[in-house]
């Protein structure tokens, strides 16, 4: 630590950036650094590779090879269809993959700005906000999904991440509200206040650098958590199609005890791969949380 | 030249109760303060905590709500205008705050932070912000490398010094200085006091000074009020004020001042004790039925005093 100020001392001419941070930052955590590298590996792979499978094959019922045990021909062998697993893991990883990324951007996106707004605001705004979130938060979510899922023509993964953020996003916004409530407090904001600084500039430039730690953490958390978010709804029966291959379809195969006890090509790669997944996420995630506060950084 | 006249200024908060959180009460936390600030002066206001003395500088930069009364900034009614009126203003009345770990952005580097009324009322160029940024530093006493630091790198007493380098970069008339100084051990108070009043000097301030500590305000402030309860029960210059106390509670404040001198221990006791039955009996001629102070009395020309 001594020995690194000493070397930073020259005065720089620029403010860091966020993301130079966030490098220095990670490139300081070696457990960060491989699990960036193995993560950046895996989705790399995974959208490139699937950009060469033709999903419709791998979808395709084949009586001739079900329940085979890896091979050459199917790397991990195949399902009670005939299907090859390694194909569903592929496209499955892509799909639960995407399906996470968007649904916590999306739900980040909506609880960040209604969060903000009724923490810093307080008072009518933050009123109607929260009155808004508890007729949210009361509705059945799991019988609205059921719903929409059975009246939509086709269901695939857009329509699933809609459907989630527009139960998802009220956790977040509460958080993030009851973290800028508190902050609004402080005599930084009214300092600011009183320097003459619009309201919105307060919010983005004073507010939100302030909740960010908050904010990553939670986004890491969740799109970690959001990765295995559609296999309950898949035990459920209504989860996306068997032609939308996910990471939940497969591992939820493993409620057939026989594939459970003697076909583990089925349902170890997926889970294997989701423990992989948030692992690594959660490893570069500590990393973010400690580029976002000055005093936790080791870089 | 009168900068700043307060003219029965009124700062109310609901107390919300009831089912319907109807408002049930008030509190009076300023309750008709009036007082001037002519140009280039110090004014001290002292008081007990929750004699709304913070409350009556921040009603002065618009963190409260005025319930009633004038606040006139060179003629102008600063309390009936809207946020968006009164910005031309902030220029002027600038506010430096009484926790330095809380008042500056632990997100942003020195640089942001004292740039930022800069940026909100003026065009420049990054090289003349840093510049300008660079100059109020040194006049601060912080080294040029502080200005890529966060303010988690200084102490408490540093931190303070950034805070005035903040509210001096927009060369303000009037700065409310919310007890700048009481979160700060004695050895920086000293420094930074002294270094407020060089400022003074420099830049022709006029200070709002916000405090509790009998001895800072004295050394600071050519005139003082003395508030309790919301309320000025005493107004004057300030050797007036410490040699010859007329209100009851300002006395007693006084008379609170702890004394170096082990010699005169004893006498300080009984005088207390004194002041505390003449309190008692004499308490109706300072307040009246609900405890409130009565308005201010002229006493000679400078000095007015809350007398019945």
């Amino acid at each position: 630590m001594k020995v690194e100020t000493g070397k930073n001392i020259q005065v720089k001419d620029v403010s860091p950036s966020g993301i130079k941070i966030i490098w220095q930052e990670i490139k300081k955590d070696k457990l960060a650094m491989g699990s960036l590298i193995i993560l950046a590996a895996i989705l790399l792979f995974v959208y490139g590779a699937s950009l060469f499978m033709d999903a419709k094959e791998i979808a395709k019922v084949d009586f001739l090879s079900i329940y085979m045990e890896p091979s050459s021909d199917y790397w991990l062998g195949t399902d009670y269809g005939g299907r090859d697993v390694f194909g569903q893991l592929i496209i499955g990883t892509r799909n639960s993959f995407t399906i996470s990324l968007f649904i916590t951007l999306f739900t980040a996106i909506i609880g960040l700005s209604l969060g903000l707004l009724a923490g810093y605001f307080g008072g009518a705004t933050d009123n109607v906000i929260m009155r808004i979130i508890d007729f949210v938060i009361a509705l059945p979510q799991l019988m609205f999904i059921i719903v929409v899922v059975t009246i939509v023509p086709i269901f695939n993964v857009y329509v699933f991440i809609l459907i989630m953020t527009m139960f998802l996003w009220t956790g977040k916004a509460r958080l993030i509200r009851s973290k800028a409530l508190s902050e609004r407090e402080l005599d930084y904001i009214h300092a600011s206040q009183t320097l003459g600084t619009p309201h919105w500039k307060i919010i983005l430039f004073q507010l939100l650098p302030n909740v960010s730690s908050l904010i990553i953490v939670n986004f890491i958390l969740n799109l970690a958590g959001n990765i295995g978010l559609e296999s309950s709804l898949t035990f459920l029966g209504f989860g996306l199609p068997e032609s939308t291959p996910s990471l939940g379809t497969l591992i939820s195969y493993a409620r057939n005890p026989d594939v459970l006890e003697n076909k583990w090509w089925i349902w170890v790669p997926a889970s294997l791969m989701i423990l992989v997944l948030m692992l690594s996420i959660n490893f570069v995630g500590q990393a973010l949380k400690r580029a976002a506060d000055a005093r936790q950084r080791r870089g | 030249m009168t900068l700043l006249k307060l003219d029965n200024l009124k700062v109310h908060f609901p107390i919300r109760g009831g089912f319907f959180r109807r408002v049930v009460d008030h509190v009076k936390a300023v309750d008709g303060v009036s007082f001037e600030l002519q140009q280039g002066e110090t004014y001290g206001l002292v008081g007990e905590s929750g004699s709304g003395k913070s409350t009556t500088g921040k009603a002065v930069v618009k963190l409260n709500e005025v319930t009633s009364g004038q606040i006139l900034f060179e003629g102008r009614d600063l309390a009936s205008l809207s946020r968006r009126e009164i910005k031309p203003f902030r220029k002027d009345i600038q506010m430096i705050f009484q926790d330095p770990y809380s008042s500056l952005n632990p997100k942003k580097r020195v640089l942001d932070i004292i740039a930022e009324p800069l940026r909100n009322f003026e065009r420049l160029s990054p090289s003349e912000e840093k510049k300008i940024v660079q100059d109020f530093l040194d006049k601060v006493g912080l080294s040029p490398e502080s200005i890529h630091k966060y303010p988690h790198e200084f102490s408490g007493g540093q931190r303070q010094r950034i805070g005035i380098a903040r509210s001096l970069t927009l060369k303000p008339k009037l700065i409310i200085a919310d007890e700048p100084v009481s979160a700060l051990d004695v050895s920086v108070q000293a420094q930074v006091l002294n270094f407020l009043q060089d400022l003074q000097q420099e830049f022709n301030l006029t200070y709002l000074f916000v405090g509790h500590d009998l001895g800072v305000i004295r050394h600071m402030c050519d005139r003082m009020g003395v508030m309790y309860r919301g309320r000025l029960v005493e107004e004057g210059k300030s050797e007036e004020i410490y040699e010859n106390p007329q209100h009851i509670y300002t006395k007693r404040l006084i008379a609170a001042i702890p004394d170096l001198e082990p010699e005169v221990r004893e006498d300080k006791v009984q005088l207390r004790k004194k002041l505390t039955s003449e309190y008692e009996s004499t308490y109706s001629k300072y307040f009246d039925e609900n405890g409130r102070a009565y308005d201010l009395k002229p006493i000679s020309s400078t000095h007015r005093v809350a007398l019945q």
